[in-house]
């Protein structure tokens, strides 16, 4: 449902957007770049690009979901295979950075958590909400200045080798690091309140065993569903890190496609994006009621 | 009662707390509360309180910066000290000095008034895309729960999805078709931003709605607007409050990330994220140049979080896990930000 209202909008960008609708779309059609009045006649007819509306709507979603997605204005290669390349290395990126983030979370977290109110807590929490607080753009700079720079340890950017995802995966992890922080805090509070922890530890189970086994496992549930849901925005939405170390990700495929007004690639960007969007929230519904039977329960008596 | 004590939400309603400890039979009932056990002196005014409080000085010091940066930026045409479109180009990146505290930028013009300025719009910005949000979401949660049945289901389902869109890309998305603007930007970060307030709105008005008082309601025939507008959402303020400054630095920050992407704030205005891409050539020999505008983002951001959190933290009714649109911990409601 909601992929077709993407699809409608993203179909109708060339007709929305400044200029000649039939002569962007025909130059997204063909590799041929240069077209004469002529020309654009001759294929618009062709193409049935005089036919009303829905009609040419209809013939686009079936390239599109055939893999056809025309030829990029600026580099004449198919949208297809730009997006294709794109994604694996966002999916790389969000992949690592989120790792990163989650590694960094669990034991904060946990932490600030069995420290309730003390001094390590707010220490804990003040820096997970510094972390949240920090724009990428601006960490990301000075992070290059400081590391690529002045000590020369790692690339400052570009994408070809292990090296050059350290700084950028990083600089990425700091906000989500900061949202999972806090909710695990939050998550294992209300965990080590719960009845279950109490009976465990009234088994005589010692706190580390109750934390590992019982703690941390059920705080996990809601930072798993955060970390899902920060994947599928990273998959586009790490325009600004993508743009700042030159990854040649989703983010950015579509930053330059928008700046340089290159009309299919933008559409099969944003197709890609919000489908997979869509997709991962779905899957993670559906992995939710898996990992959480009390969720199963509540849905059956709703 | 202590002045320190805060104020019950529920301040109108006083039956409102009875209802509340007087229910051990919810979900989530006083007694099955984390501080009701962690703390000694678990009371009957427990779950008014909240659960924990936030060490006290985070608020303060979040409500301070704050102030003194909204302080600062009303003031900004009478106290900045240069008007920050004015080139003086014999003066290009210079140091900061008495005249130029803050240095000048790669066109001479005076940092330190460019930052007060360009705080303005980028404040300003994300203020009225937050208030364009919260009043979206709220009515609408509001109605999803207030009305339910498929008017609801379909709500939510729309909420779901357009959660999961990262606000970046919307807003290329938006840009791409209708070019870059003050309209197309407030837009943009309206359309992504105003699902959390709905999820929190229909959660606390569904459970609101249980409560005793409203049942008192229909029973005397008010009408649902009424029951709606009177009782659920003085209820629902702080909680919906505390999202609003928690989501505020996460404006900031998008607006600023679309500047900085040169697609947000146009020439010849300018705000944090333009001053920072145009910084960027420079960084390497006058650092500060970047440093400063980001510095202004980040202390922002940080003073509203520091408050939302505070706020956050002393909210009142837990809510429960079925209240909720399948939303797991209370805390994540408010922490569900979008992708950068």
């Amino acid at each position: 449902m909601t992929l077709v209202i993407v699809s409608v909008l993203a179909f109708l960008i060339p007709y929305l957007g400044e200029g000649d609708a039939a002569r962007t779309i025909l130059r997204a059609r063909t590799s041929n770049p240069a077209l004469g009045d002529e020309a654009v006649k001759a294929l618009s007819a062709e193409l049935g690009l005089d036919r009303p509306m829905y009609a040419q709507y209809l013939d686009w979603l079936g390239n599109v979901l055939t893999g056809d997605l025309g030829y990029s204005f600026t580099s004449r290669l198919p949208v297809i295979d730009l997006v294709g390349s794109a994604l694996w290395v966002s999916v790389t990126l969000a992949v690592i950075a989120l790792t990163v983030a989650f590694l960094a979370a669990m034991p904060l977290g946990t932490l600030a958590a069995t420290n309730r109110g003390g001094k390590v807590d707010s220490a804990i929490t003040f820096v997970a909400q510094s972390a949240v607080s920090a724009p990428e753009y601006w960490v990301g700079p000075v992070a290059v200045l400081l590391f690529a720079r002045q000590l020369g340890w790692l690339p400052s950017g570009g994408w070809s080798g292990p090296a050059y995802v350290v700084l950028p995966a990083l600089v990425l992890a700091l906000r989500p690091m900061g949202y999972f922080t806090q909710v695990m805090r939050a998550a294992m509070i209300d965990v080590l309140g719960a009845r279950y922890v109490i009976a465990a530890r009234a088994r005589g189970l010692s706190f580390a065993r109750t934390l590992l086994r019982h703690g941390v496992r059920n705080s996990m549930l809601p930072v798993m569903t955060l970390f899902s849901f920060w994947f599928a925005g990273l998959l586009g939405g790490a325009v600004v890190i993508e743009v700042i170390f030159s990854i040649p990700g989703m983010g950015r495929l579509l930053y330059t496609a928008v700046v340089n007004n290159d009309v299919p690639v933008i559409q099969g960007a944003i197709i890609c994006i919000l489908a997979l969007a869509v997709a991962i929230n779905t899957a993670t519904d559906l992995l939710y009621g898996v990992l959480n039977p009390a969720m199963r329960v509540s849905h059956a008596s709703a | 009662m202590p002045r320190r004590r805060p104020r019950p939400v529920t301040a109108e309603h006083p039956r409102a707390q009875a209802a509340e400890v007087a229910t051990p039979a919810a979900p989530a009932a006083p007694a099955d509360s984390p501080t009701a056990r962690a703390s000694p002196r678990a009371g009957l005014f427990d779950s008014v309180r909240g659960g924990f409080r936030s060490p006290p000085w985070t608020l303060a010091v979040g409500a301070g910066a704050l102030a003194a940066v909204v302080v600062i930026l009303l003031l900004t045409p009478w106290i900045a000290p240069h008007d920050p479109a004015f080139q003086e180009l014999s003066q290009r990146l210079a140091g900061p000095s008495g005249d130029h505290w803050a240095g000048t930028d790669h066109l001479g013009r005076d940092v330190l008034s460019r930052l007060m300025y360009g705080g303005r719009f980028s404040v300003t910005i994300a203020a009225a895309t937050l208030v364009l949000c919260a009043v979206i979401g709220i009515v609408l949660g509001a109605l999803a729960a207030g009305r339910g049945g498929i008017l609801d289901e379909l709500l939510m389902r729309g909420v779901d999805v357009l959660t999961c869109f990262p606000d970046v890309v919307v807003a290329l998305f938006l840009i791409a078709i209708f070019g870059t603007g003050y309209g197309t930007l407030v837009a943009a970060l309206t359309i992504t931003g105003w699902t959390p307030f709905a999820r929190l709105m229909r959660g606390l008005a569904l459970e609101i709605k249980s409560k005793e008082y409203i049942e008192a309601a229909e029973v005397l025939g008010c009408p649902r607007w009424f029951i709606v507008f009177r009782h659920i959402v003085p209820n629902a303020l702080r909680p919906v409050l505390a999202m609003s400054f928690l989501r505020f630095g996460h404006k900031l920050i998008t607006v600023g990330a679309l500047s900085y992407l040169g697609l947000g704030v146009q020439p010849p205005d300018s705000d944090w994220g333009a001053m920072l891409l145009d910084a960027q050539p420079y960084m390497e020999r006058l650092p500060w140049l970047g440093v400063l505008p980001g510095l202004a983002i980040f202390v922002t951001a940080l003073s509203v979080t520091l408050i939302g959190q505070g706020l956050e933290n002393r909210k009142l009714p837990r809510r429960r896990p079925d209240a909720g649109h399948a939303e797991p911990a209370s805390a994540e409601a408010p922490l569900k930000g979008a992708g950068p």
